[in-house]
């Protein structure tokens, strides 16, 4: 995941992760763009897995919570829309330095990352309206698909809309 | 035809895929219907090919075809 390669807008790439994302890889990430000094703003947005409390039920009647999602996608045309998306990005704001997009899939427990976009530009304005474009996209275009483990068993599925 | 179902609709299903045959994508969700019980009260999209399909269309019978309820990612 060098900083070149997330310069070209075309390339398919992966951008999905067993397991939830991990806050020193994040670390990582930012430190891998240390030799691009034509940088000069970062922004991130950070997933995290939200303990939401379910309505209450007769056997429960103040609600249960979320525990974890467990998150499933259909693959190649999530990544088919991710690259379309990317082009996009990059066409939008050209002076963006890169772009890393990363999906949790399986189950990601109620605290932990899921999702993680970051954008790198020469000024702050391009990276964080990428940013957030970005995941207004994904989340509206992606098919990835949320089982919200609910405490005490049961589930419930997710829905963006 | 082979169909890919995903979330709630494998779930219902008891699979992830289910072979049918139809020439279109309206009698695509006649078959599903008739073999998913419960569909017409969920929510759905069909993919043909790795694109959203939202009126009718002809299906050859070679392309990939999947049904999507609704999304969930970030």
């Amino acid at each position: 995941m060098d900083t070149e390669a997330a310069r070209s807008p075309h390339k398919k790439r992966d951008i999905f992760v067993e397991g939830p994302i991990d806050p020193a890889f994040i670390a990582t990430s930012i430190a891998r763009h240390a030799t691009r000094t034509d940088i000069g703003a970062h922004e991130i947005f950070l997933g995290q897995v939200r303990a939401d409390r379910v309505a209450g039920a007769d056997d429960h009647p103040s609600g249960r919570s979320v525990t974890a999602i467990e998150y499933t996608a259909y693959r190649d045309m999530a990544l088919e829309r991710m690259t379309a998306i990317r082009e996009e990005a990059f066409a939008q704001w050209p002076s963006m330095t890169c772009l890393h997009v990363h999906h949790s899939l399986g189950t990601i427990k109620a605290g932990e990352l899921c999702f993680m976009v970051f954008a790198s530009a020469p000024h702050r304005a391009a990276a964080r309206e990428a940013v957030a474009w970005v995941v207004d996209r994904i989340k509206a275009e992606l098919p990835i698909f949320g089982k919200e483990i609910v405490e005490g068993g049961g589930h419930i599925w997710k829905s963006n809309g | 035809m082979e169909v890919l179902l995903f979330g709630l609709i494998a779930e219902r299903a008891g699979t992830h895929r289910i072979e049918l045959s139809a020439n279109s994508t309206s009698e695509l969700k006649d078959r599903l219907a008739e073999r998913i019980e419960g569909l017409a009260a969920l929510s759905y999209a069909i993919a043909v090919d790795r694109r959203i399909q939202h009126g009718d269309m002809p299906l050859k019978g070679t392309e990939e075809i999947a049904v999507l309820p609704p999304f969930a990612g970030g």
